[in-house]
């Protein structure tokens, strides 16, 4: 799920933070940069994990900062192809699944890579939510909001970003994962 | 900005745990005081449910030593220490062809993976129920009261 890369950055120390102590300061200006934003082909960033050298210090005419060349490492949320997670349940609707990480909600389950057959039924209590069941061997197995649901990264795909959105429609995903239900031991944990 | 290597290492969870913990994350009320920021905290409350929870480093050493025998891709190893797997059912999609490459092995495996590595709190309680049903199968009455007693 996690993978660490190796970046290198121009950075520019504003002088507000002249005071602090130098690693201190670029670890700061790294992680509001950086920190859960993700980067297109390498995945949410976590974390900075550490920073290996830090360069220059220059302070370039007309600027009052200083610039470093920074080399460090983030930790990335990147799930590879044929991973198996764990997450919970965030809405149903009649286009399949929409699953949560708790910082991480792109994730997609469309209706034909959920396990066959399958149907949906209304959900009584939210009107615009819809109640997958699994039909199998003449038992019926719900995908309630309960436990936890497995599922296998089928892909991960960076759309890139549009350049206008008309105003009503969902926040823009810069990361989506799908992912597939269908195969022996995922769906809800209960199940099995 | 410039990306020097995308991939310098995988990660298991964890060991991304491990990571946050060092650096001060833990559950709550200390958490406005740690330098850490919300969303690696969403990540650490994740990580805290999941199987990694309870793992050690030594236990991961051990499970990657008793795993060369298999002769398993790192991502399927990856997949096990992470999701720890206590049935053949969910070694299936970890595993590509099971059944083919390693056939009577699973069982093994499985049975490898339970003692080495420690359950995660979820899991303990599904286990205490199997044991309960597998002791009083010869009454199904039993059984029965048993597993809607813990349910």
């Amino acid at each position: 799920m996690f993978y660490l890369s190796l970046i290198e950055h121009t950075l520019r120390l504003p002088p507000h933070l002249l005071d602090l102590p130098l690693n201190e300061a670029i670890k700061g200006e790294l992680e509001s940069l950086f920190l859960d934003k993700v980067i297109a082909n390498l995945g949410l960033c976590i974390s900075v994990y550490d920073i290996g050298s830090i360069d220059g210090g220059f302070v370039f005419p007309g600027d009052g900062a200083s610039t470093y060349t920074v080399e460090f490492r983030l930790v990335m949320f990147r799930p590879f192809v044929g991973e198996i997670i764990t997450a919970k349940l965030k809405e149903s609707d009649a286009n399949g699944l929409r699953l949560s990480l708790g910082f991480f909600d792109d994730i997609y389950i469309p209706i034909h890579l959920m396990p066959n057959p399958c149907h949906c039924e209304p959900n009584p209590e939210k009107k615009s939510q819809v109640i997958w069941i699994w039909d199998y061997q003449e038992q019926k197995f719900p995908i309630d909001g309960i436990d936890e649901i497995r599922f296998q990264v089928q892909s991960v795909s960076y759309p890139p970003i549009p350049v206008e959105q008309p105003k009503e429609s969902k926040p823009f995903a810069p990361m989506v994962i799908m992912g597939s239900l269908d195969y022996d031991g995922l769906g809800p944990v209960s199940w099995w | 900005m410039k990306i020097k290597k995308a991939n310098a290492g995988a990660l298991t969870n964890f060991e991304v745990l491990d990571f946050l913990r060092s650096r001060g994350a833990a559950k709550d009320p200390t958490r406005v005081i740690a330098p850490i920021a919300a969303s690696e905290f969403k990540v650490y409350d994740y990580l805290v449910e999941s199987a990694a929870c309870n793992q050690t480093r030594e236990s991961i050493n051990e499970l990657l030593e008793k795993c060369k025998k298999y002769d398993l891709a790192k991502a399927e190893i990856l997949n096990i220490i992470n999701i720890r797997p206590a049935s053949p059912v969910e070694i299936d999609p970890i595993i590509e062809e099971s059944e083919k490459r390693m056939g009577e092995g699973i069982e093994d495996l499985i049975e490898m993976v339970t003692t080495v590595l420690p359950p995660p709190p979820t899991q303990m309680n599904t286990e205490e129920e199997v044991v309960a049903g597998d002791e009083e199968i010869a009454d199904g009455e039993q059984t029965a009261t048993a597993m809607a007693t813990e349910n």
